[in-house]
């Protein structure tokens, strides 16, 4: 992933998940990853156009989820309820958002696409191969890691 | 003897959510997110305001406001819909009236959709995430 | 009574003549030789040609017989050893004198094979060749043609097809790929102790810095050591590599020049000089491995001096990201790099940094070598010490990697004292720099 791009997302989803948690947000250690293939339960999707193409995915387990959601509404909810899937949604939403704002700054066209919620099990997200960056967050309701394969339009 | 009702509470403070006659702002939430519409409401709400009710487009929201009629005082819109958008409802809102006070919630990365939204009539805008205190400033200076 | 004698004669006569006969049907010829003391024939049908070789390239995690590889007139043939194939005891040539080589084809197959010394051709008829005796000595009788006599000699035929045919698969099997396992040091009964200490460097390199011995460095390292060990004993210091510490000082001779740094101006010129006069509109660069940019800087500054009329396209890889995230915006301080990269230079508000037209040309992205890569076809690689830091089975896939992503004609750099021995590469040895062109 280019360069250029990777400071906005590590920022943006920090100052966003600090902002709406109002707690202590960890930043584990970025990587690489070869197939971008979401892993813990809940996925919520935006997609990016402009210069590149590509998106952002928020990997989550579904207890996160609900607690992440739960700690945006200020009250308990019980399961990953329509309520709950448009919290997890909107935070993709503002995460990315903020990022593409950024990336404006920097002289990069970028846009969002509508975003997306999954959920499930056995969840296959098939993306042909592309190389993810993953930028793994540490909250107090457990881990997300935000996956971000972009690639430049050719 | 004086009772608590003679003496006044001096942490009372008037809810920003009433008009000086004392009845309540009436709010109309058009946003396609049930997470921020509830947020909204919430927010409104706990201040005295009064959501007559929420639309999930533009469309939809285009037809409340002209079913509640006049009996709004507010609306606030969500740039970004499917169906009819923010910026063409807000459009037609003020359209049809042109005294219609009308505050747009926007995620980041749309400013130029927000700007355009000023353009049109809107009175103000909101960047999400939504903060309590931002968002009652915001809802008060639009109501002036 | 004189009727008898005269039976005898004319039978004595006979046998005589039908000896004679036989031996004049001569319908088999063999190269003669001696091996291990002994004679020893092969058909001459079998035989391309006879040499003297002295200077085999050594391959490495082979059977013990197999000597080496030997360029015979551009072709690579093997070369087996036969006396240590048939463990025969073999005089150990002094250094430079050359061995005997008899050239055997075999369907189309070239092979060498080593023997003490070559007599001469010989002809025979093929009814004299006997079966082998079974109680016979030192070779494994399967490989044993039959035995012949000739002017009060006995000679040994040997079934060249067999032995080599069946040893073929395993010689052919090891030589294609010699790179991609690890050396495997033999303990010589001369050399162990230095055998031993070897493999514990080798051990010690890969633990300590993830770096790979094997043919791609093999002869730089082994030079290496050498000069460690001289230069540890003068110290009083022990060779062995205890932490990652002295690991990194051992390779700290290993890396290609200008490593972190601006390529000063020969060095330039060396590369230049394997590059085309000109070009077509673009020129594409896969810069591997290219660390905190400075590399890329150069190649950028480079070529576009070079080929001031065409686009040139750098894509710049690295999986350290705190190495690479600094590279896009560079600062520069101009009195510290070479004359040529001045005009390249324009001053901002943190200082001097390369010019829009140099960062537009390069794209710097953090990305593992070993991913799925996502850029066009490149007239050049350039990845410096990088493939020695990979295990052997990533280096096969890099290899298959710059094999796909490199025009036709298109060349690969590699380090300084990296060396590379796969097909489909032909090497461009330049003196001072080499690089590796793909074959066509």
């Amino acid at each position: 992933m280019r360069v250029e791009y990777i400071n906005p997302f590590v920022e943006s989803a920090f100052n966003v998940l600090r902002e709406v948690l109002n707690s202590d947000i960890q930043r584990g250690e970025l990587y690489l990853k070869s197939t971008s293939q979401p892993v813990l339960g809940v996925a919520a999707i935006v997609g990016l156009a402009g210069d590149v193409e590509g998106r952002v995915l928020f990997d989550m387990s579904k207890p996160t989820a609900i607690g992440i959601a739960s700690a945006m509404n200020g009250e308990e909810l019980k399961s990953l309820d329509d309520l709950a899937k448009a919290t997890i949604t909107e935070l993709a939403n503002m995460i990315t958002a903020q990022a593409v704002t950024k990336l404006h700054e920097l002289g990069f066209k970028f846009d969002l696409t509508p975003p997306a919620i999954f959920t499930g099990d056995n969840m296959e997200i098939t993306d042909s191969k592309v190389e993810a960056l993953i930028v793994p967050v540490i909250l107090p309701q457990g881990k997300v890691e935000i996956n971000v394969a972009v690639r430049e339009r050719a | 003897m004086k009772t608590k009702m003679d003496f006044p509470n001096i942490n009372e403070r008037k809810a920003e959510g009433l008009k000086p006659d004392g009845t309540p702002y009436k709010v109309l939430v058009v946003d396609d997110s049930m997470f921020v519409t509830k947020q909204i409401s919430q927010i409104l709400s706990s201040e005295g305001f009064d959501i007559v009710g929420t639309a999930n487009d533009g469309q939809e929201g285009l037809e409340k406001y002209k079913e509640l009629y006049p009996n709004v005082d507010l609306v606030t819109m969500d740039i970004t819909m499917p169906k009819m958008d923010g910026v063409t409802s807000l459009e037609k809102i003020i359209e049809f009236d042109k005294n219609a006070r009308v505050i747009m919630i926007s995620a980041l990365g749309k400013q130029d959709l927000v700007k355009k939204s000023l353009l049109l009539g809107a009175k103000n805008y909101i960047v999400k995430p939504l903060d309590r205190n931002k968002v009652l400033e915001r809802v008060l200076l639009s109501l002036k | 009574m004189m009727e008898r004698v005269m039976d005898t004669v004319t039978e004595e006569n006979r046998k005589d003549k039908l000896n004679k006969e036989r031996m004049e049907k001569i319908d088999f010829k063999m190269v003669t030789f001696s091996l291990g003391g002994k004679d020893y024939g092969i058909d001459i049908m079998k035989v391309k040609e006879i040499s003297k070789a002295d200077r085999f390239t050594y391959v490495p995690n082979t059977a013990p017989f197999v000597k080496g590889v030997y360029n015979l007139r551009g072709e690579i043939i093997s070369i087996i050893d036969l006396r240590i194939m048939f463990h025969l005891p073999a005089e150990k040539k002094k250094e430079g004198v050359p061995e005997n080589i008899i050239i055997l084809r075999l369907d189309e197959y070239l092979i060498g094979v080593v023997v003490d010394t070559i007599d001469k051709v010989v002809g025979i008829s093929s009814e004299t060749i006997q079966p082998t005796p079974s109680l016979f000595g030192d070779i494994n009788i399967k490989y044993i043609k039959g035995v012949v006599n000739h002017e009060g000699r006995l000679y040994i035929l040997l079934d060249v097809d067999r032995i080599l045919g069946a040893e073929r698969e395993e010689v052919r099997k090891e030589i294609d790929t010699p790179l991609l396992k690890r050396i495997e040091e033999k303990v010589e009964a001369q050399d162990n102790h230095h055998a031993v200490d070897f493999s514990f460097i080798i051990d010690t390199l890969a633990t300590f810095k993830k770096f790979t011995v094997n043919s791609i460095n093999e002869t730089w390292v082994r030079k290496r050591f050498d000069e460690w060990k001289s230069d540890r004993a003068y110290k009083g210091e022990d060779f062995q590599l205890k932490d990652p510490t002295e690991a990194e000082e051992y390779l700290s001779a290993f890396y290609s020049p200008y490593t972190g740094k601006f390529w000063a101006e020969e060095y330039c010129k060396a590369f230049e000089s394997f590059l085309p006069e000109m070009t077509g509109g673009a020129f594409h660069v896969w810069n591997a491995g290219c660390g905190n940019g400075y590399e890329t800087y150069s190649l950028a500054v480079l070529l576009k001096s070079r080929y001031p009329g065409s686009m040139v396209k750098i894509w710049a890889h690295d999986n350290d990201l705190l190495n690479i995230s600094n590279a896009p915006n560079l600062l520069v301080n101009p009195e510290e790099v070479p004359e040529k990269y001045r005009s390249f230079l324009v001053e901002g508000k943190n200082g001097y940094q390369f010019s829009q037209a140099i960062k537009d040309s390069i794209l710097f992205e953090y990305h593992d070598l070993l991913h799925q890569s996502s850029f066009p076809e490149v007239d050049i690689i350039v990845a410096r010490d990088i493939v020695s830091f990979l295990n052997p089975s990533e280096q096969e896939k890099v290899f298959s990697e710059f094999m796909d992503k490199l025009k036709p004609g298109g060349l690969l750099f590699l380090g300084q004292n990296e060396v590379l021995n796969l097909e489909g590469w032909e090497m461009v040895d330049r003196g001072t720099m080499k690089a590796y062109k793909k074959e066509v």
